[in-house]
């Protein structure tokens, strides 16, 4: 139907140290450095341990520039900004990884099943996967947030079904080629049950390739909960989103810039974090990137 | 659909087989299905999505209708009759050329697509065009000595293209713009190419601009990791040996070769522009076709949506196949196969 | 080479022309439309053009400069002639009779007569019209016309909010001649403004009516420009694109800069959080005044509008205001909370879920966060459910809700602004929640009373009852802001927001 998207050649997971030769590059490190400090101050605001709650308003105190008490300033209830930015960056996280996560265990499941039996099962979920594609995906996540019961969860959901398709794409595109080595072939004639053979011989040198697109796809998730969020149909307030945070900044941000100059900064520093780990994992996981 | 019409009478022959066979056919045959499950998906997403056309129109007011007048209403939207009559009449429509009739605009949803895909279309191609003319020569520029200064500034760049969201970077345009310097074209009513090209290209140049850094980010680094790899070659170095200048061999040799996975890219990028536009027009004013499907959704107009949406996918169906026959024209190898 | 020189170039001759707009950039319509056009920026454009049908803010404020209603109302909102030159009501109060106004035309050239009237008239009562002013006319038996330039409406019951009630636009008076589906695409009225063209979605042009009844308009015409958030309207307006729009958002009447006259006028609508006295914990009163009590209205105005507005009582309009202090806790009262809570055997605490729309306005939920955390002081949990506009909708309409943080439109006159709510034979009394035999009775002498000050006396006790109850928790109503560019004079804002003055319009 239209073109495919697959990282070039099949990578393996099995060979050793990954996880060194992805932090020995600069864009590796950098990105986990970024992640780890992000998900960190995220996770101290969410278990309470810094200095305000995301919630709790002081009206007096409002819309005052970063200070020593508030280093993010206040927003229009009094609320400090830092807190709020953290614990949207905590729910973005959140839903990202979650999407992420259910986008890639269903797509990378119907694209092995797609790929290695092929016939009437690739016939399906291609076919479904090209229907996904051909919808517009801001579309489809805007449908799907404004149908569920709207809280962070079905969020994710909304933004899992817009990735599934890549994730299937791109499964399926390895598993063909996978299947035409000759261990698995091998593995085939000695009668060993499909689905063992899938998992023992397939998956696992497919499974570089989801690797690299899963970082990718914690970038975009981020990207579009934050646009879903900017549209006013993301994670509903009270709880802050980086999206809901910018949209309501853009009528504060002339009395008060820093409304709208954190949560932009942390928008984009967290999706710079998993753009470069991405890039970071798929020249380790490129063998003709080795050096 | 299309007449398959085979080139040869040959190939008449082994008739089913051959005419499903041929990639042509199967592809066409692949991208009706794909429509027909575009326009089912639709369809139900939009009965899922609570409220209707009335409660859309009426508000809160629709509380204070009397039964007979809600009746009165669901018949003269359409919404008594049951949902598969409903959608069997509207894909019906739709295949004899009638999108439907948007009760707002009091206009037919054709007439509104005509309208708003040449203003999509245009935005589309001027953000597509304004990436590759930044894009293009930045990779190659990034490509011609790896992890140099340019590179390195390249690569920068295309990682900040990639990670600044469309909405933010449209937001802070047009407020600093606005604000500042009272810079803000898309205040005027929007004028169409024809009409008024020189205020139409300054209301499309900060939405293009917001669309384009986005898109340029894959295309340098498309273009970067293509002619790195077309640099290796044999051939180029042949060229290279031969004395071949080496502004000619950039163009000549290098770009042109590496122009498979640089148009397919682009392609790309335009399929989910023509359907993905829809926070910059929203925030630019731009009455497009994604301002139309957000409009649609929100007033309910079933019919608008179901046409519109379907209209996009069919782009995105053609630009695909179109960017799959450019492929196949432009790289050899493809082309013999 | 060439390339990279000539996009940068281009782009900046893009940039610099839009910088230093000329004439005819600034006046887009002028081209179209002559000089002394106005450009008014609005949000969306109409959903309708029928005026029967019409509660779209933009649509109203659109028709009501092309319809014309039987009656007005003046800054003050007080009652006065429009089509129909004079009024009077029979003595036993079962008959109004109605002097129309002579020499008006449609825009179409045909004469105004009481034909008219009565077609349309009965054309709301009927209820396939789907007008949404019907039971505005319930009381109204017949409809007759007596002379070209007389009708006479007969009454079951006295009706003294009635002749407030035909001075809305979704009364508007339409030639008997026309089919109503063609004025959908083509609007035929008596007002001061004829329709002339419109873009879906983007813009809806109006032209003065030099045949208008009254002072003909000062402006040439009018257009409706869509600019699909207030933000960008006053972007617009900074740049000198849009000379006039009425806003709803303090927060961006706020930060207008200068070169912008920004003038607010109190609102007629009310920020309140509805009560669903028939569901859970708040069938109990106790449970409903603990969390009057509880509630710090001012609080929730400074930090959700920024203090734009004012603290306010059931009923809003001028001259039947309520008085804001008499409710049972005037100001917020913890201690109290904590009894009502504990006299209803709640004393650890209720939880009631409210339903918030997003998006339908702009402080929405931020009045539902001030709420959340000021009932939560007072272990009153107030959860949220946050819904998209249509879901909101839906659940309102289908009174599928404990509580509802809600913006509700309101009349000049409190019987048609309540009326419909707090009686149980009410067409919104499900949604309202509430009622009682006293009410009914308060609501009925209203209604029949004719002597003003008589019936000041009796909404003020209605006023009392919904507060001593705790119906509904009234919190306050807003401003809209009308903002206007420099050489843009005389437009008179009305507290229901009405756009109904672009004819006193001027601009130098």
């Amino acid at each position: 139907m239209s073109v495919e998207v697959v990282p070039d050649l099949p990578v393996g997971l099995r060979r050793q140290g990954v996880t060194g030769r992805v932090l020995r590059r600069p864009a590796g490190a950098v990105g986990a450095a970024l992640l780890v400090l992000l998900a960190l101050a995220a996770l101290a605001q969410s278990l309470g341990l810094l200095a305000f709650d995301p919630a709790v308003q002081d009206p007096p105190s409002r819309l005052q520039g970063p200070s020593a008490v508030h280093w993010f300033g206040t927003d229009q209830f009094g609320r400090d900004l830092l807190a709020r930015v953290l614990s949207a960056v905590a729910n973005s996280l959140r839903v990202a990884v979650v999407a992420v996560l259910i986008s890639a265990v269903v797509g990378t499941a119907l694209g092995l099943l797609a790929g290695y039996f092929g016939r009437g099962s690739d016939l399906a979920i291609s076919g479904v996967t090209n229907v996904l594609f051909a919808f517009p995906p801001m579309l489809l996540a805007l449908a799907l947030t404004s149908v569920l019961a709207r809280n962070w969860f079905t969020v994710a959901v909304a933004i899992a079904v817009v990735y599934v398709p890549i994730f299937v794409r791109t499964t399926r595109g390895a598993t063909l080629s996978v299947r035409q080595v000759d261990f698995v072939r091998a593995a085939v004639s000695t009668g060993q049950h499909p689905l063992a053979t899938v998992v023992r011989h397939v998956l696992p040198n497919v499974a570089g390739h989801v690797v690299v697109v899963v970082a990718l796809a914690l970038s975009w998730a981020v990207l579009t909960e934050a646009a879903l969020s900017f549209l006013g149909l993301g994670t509903p307030p009270p709880a802050a989103s980086l999206g809901s945070l910018i949209l309501d900044a853009r009528t504060t941000v002339f009395v008060a810039w820093w409304t709208m100059l954190f949560p932009g900064v942390l928008v984009v520093l967290l999706v710079i974090a998993f753009n470069l780990l991405g890039d970071a994992l798929r020249d380790a996981l490129d063998p003709r990137g080795r050096r | 659909m299309a007449d398959p019409s085979p080139r040869s009478p040959r190939r008449l022959r082994p008739l089913r087989a051959g005419l499903l066979g041929h990639p042509v056919v199967s592809r066409l045959l692949g991208a009706v299905a794909t429509l027909l499950g575009v326009a089912v998906l639709v369809f139900v997403l939009l009965r899922l999505v609570p409220g209707d056309q009335i409660t859309a129109n009426l508000g809160t007011e629709a509380a204070a209708l009397t039964p007979a007048q809600r009746q009165a209403l669901e018949a003269y939207y359409g919404l008594d009759r049951p949902p598969l009559e409903q959608f069997l009449g509207w894909l019906g429509s739709v295949l004899t050329g009638n999108l439907g009739w948007s009760g707002r605009a009091q206009v037919s949803v054709l007439d509104l697509t005509l309208q708003a895909l040449p203003i999509t279309v245009e935005l589309a191609v001027l953000a597509i065009a304004l990436s590759v003319l930044v894009g293009v020569p930045l990779g190659m520029l990034a490509a011609r000595r790896p992890n140099g200064v340019p590179d390195t500034l390249g690569q920068g760049a295309s990682l900040l293209g990639l990670s600044l969201p469309a909405f933010l970077i449209g937001t802070v345009l047009l407020s600093v713009l606005s604000y500042r310097f009272g810079f803000n074209p898309n205040g005027q009513a929007f004028a169409g190419l024809f009409d008024d090209p020189v205020r139409n290209l300054q209301q499309m140049l900060l939405p293009a601009v917001t669309l384009a850094i986005g898109i340029s980010a894959p295309i340098i680094r498309t273009t970067r990791a293509a002619v790195l790899e077309v640099r290796g070659l044999d051939f180029v170095r042949t060229a290279r040996a031969k004395g071949v200048g080496e502004r000619r061999l950039q163009v000549r040799h290098v770009l042109r070769n590496a122009l498979v996975p640089i148009v397919t890219m682009t392609g790309l990028q335009l399929g989910y522009l023509l359907g993905g536009a829809i926070v910059v027009e929203q925030i630019f004013s731009v009455p497009g076709i994604g301002r139309q499907v957000l409009l649609g959704i929100q007033q309910k107009e079933y019919a608008l949506v179901q046409s519109t949406v379907l209209v996009i996918a069919l782009c995105f169906v053609l630009v695909n196949l179109l960017t799959d026959l450019l492929y196949r024209l432009i790289d050899p190898r493809v082309r013999l196969s | 080479m060439r390339i990279r020189l000539a996009l940068p170039v281009l782009i900046a001759g893009l940039v610099v022309a839009g910088c230093t707009p000329t004439a005819s950039q600034v006046d887009g319509p002028s081209e179209q439309q002559g000089a002394g056009a106005l450009v008014v920026g609005v949000t969306s454009d109409p959903d309708t053009l029928l005026p029967w049908t019409a509660t779209q803010f933009q649509a109203v404020n659109v028709l009501q400069n092309v319809y014309g209603t039987l009656t007005e109302f003046d800054s003050d909102l007080e009652v006065v002639p429009g089509l129909a030159e004079s009024w009077e009501t029979s003595e036993d109060g079962t008959t109004l009779t109605l002097t129309l106004r002579e020499g008006v035309t449609f825009h179409d050239g045909s004469t105004f007569d009481s034909e008219d009237v009565v077609h349309s008239l009965e054309a709301i009562q009927a209820e396939e019209t789907a007008a949404v002013a019907r039971t505005s006319l319930a009381s109204v038996t017949g409809i007759t016309a007596v002379d070209p330039s007389t009708v006479e409406l007969s009454l079951s019951t006295p009706d003294a909010g009635l002749p407030s009630n035909l001075a809305s636009i979704n009364m508007a008076i339409l030639s008997s001649q026309d089919e109503t589906s063609a004025l959908e695409t083509a609007p035929n009225g008596t007002g001061p403004f004829t329709f002339t063209d419109r873009t879906p979605s983007q813009s809806l042009s109006l032209q003065r009516f030099d045949g208008y009844w009254g002072e003909a308009a000062l402006v040439e015409g009018v257009e409706f420009r869509v600019i699909p958030d207030e933000t960008s309207i006053l972007a617009a307006m900074q740049s000198g694109n849009v000379q006039l729009s009425v806003l709803d958002d303090p927060l961006v009447a706020q930060s207008a800069g200068a070169g912008i006259t920004i003038e607010r006028t109190p609102q007629l609508s009310y920020h309140a959080l509805q009560l669903n006295t028939r569901r859970g914990a708040l069938t109990d009163q106790n449970v409903r005044l603990a969390m009057q009590c509880a509630i710090d209205r001012q609080v929730v105005l400074d930090t959700a509008a920024l203090g734009e507005g004012e603290v306010t009582g059931p009923i809003t309009s001028p001259a039947y205001r309520s008085d804001p202090a008499d409710r049972p806790c005037p100001t917020r009262d913890l201690d109290r909370a904590r009894e009502y809570l504990a006299a209803a055997g709640e004393a650890d605490g209720v939880t009631i879920t409210a339903i918030v729309s997003q998006g339908e306005y702009a402080t929405s939920v931020n009045e539902a966060q001030a709420l959340q955390a000021q009932l939560a002081e007072a272990d009153i949990t107030l959860e949220l459910e946050t819904l998209e506009s249509g879901a909101y909708v839906d659940r309102w309409v289908a009174a599928d809700f404990e509580a509802a943080v809600a913006l509700n439109g309101g009349r000049p006159d409190p019987d048609g602004m309540y009326g419909r709510y707090f009686t149980s034979e009410g067409n919104l009394n499900e949604v309202a929640g509430y009622s009682s035999p006293r009410l009914d009775e308060l609501f009925a002498m209203g209604r029949a009373e004719t002597d003003e000050n008589a019936r000041r006396e009796i909404y003020a006790e209605i006023s009392g009852e919904l507060e001593a109850q705790a119906a509904w928790i009234w919190l306050f109503t807003g401003y809209t802001y009308t903002a206007t560019t420099e050489g843009v004079s005389g437009f008179v804002p009305l507290a229901n927001g009405s756009l109904q003055n672009l004819r006193l319009v001027s601009v130098s």
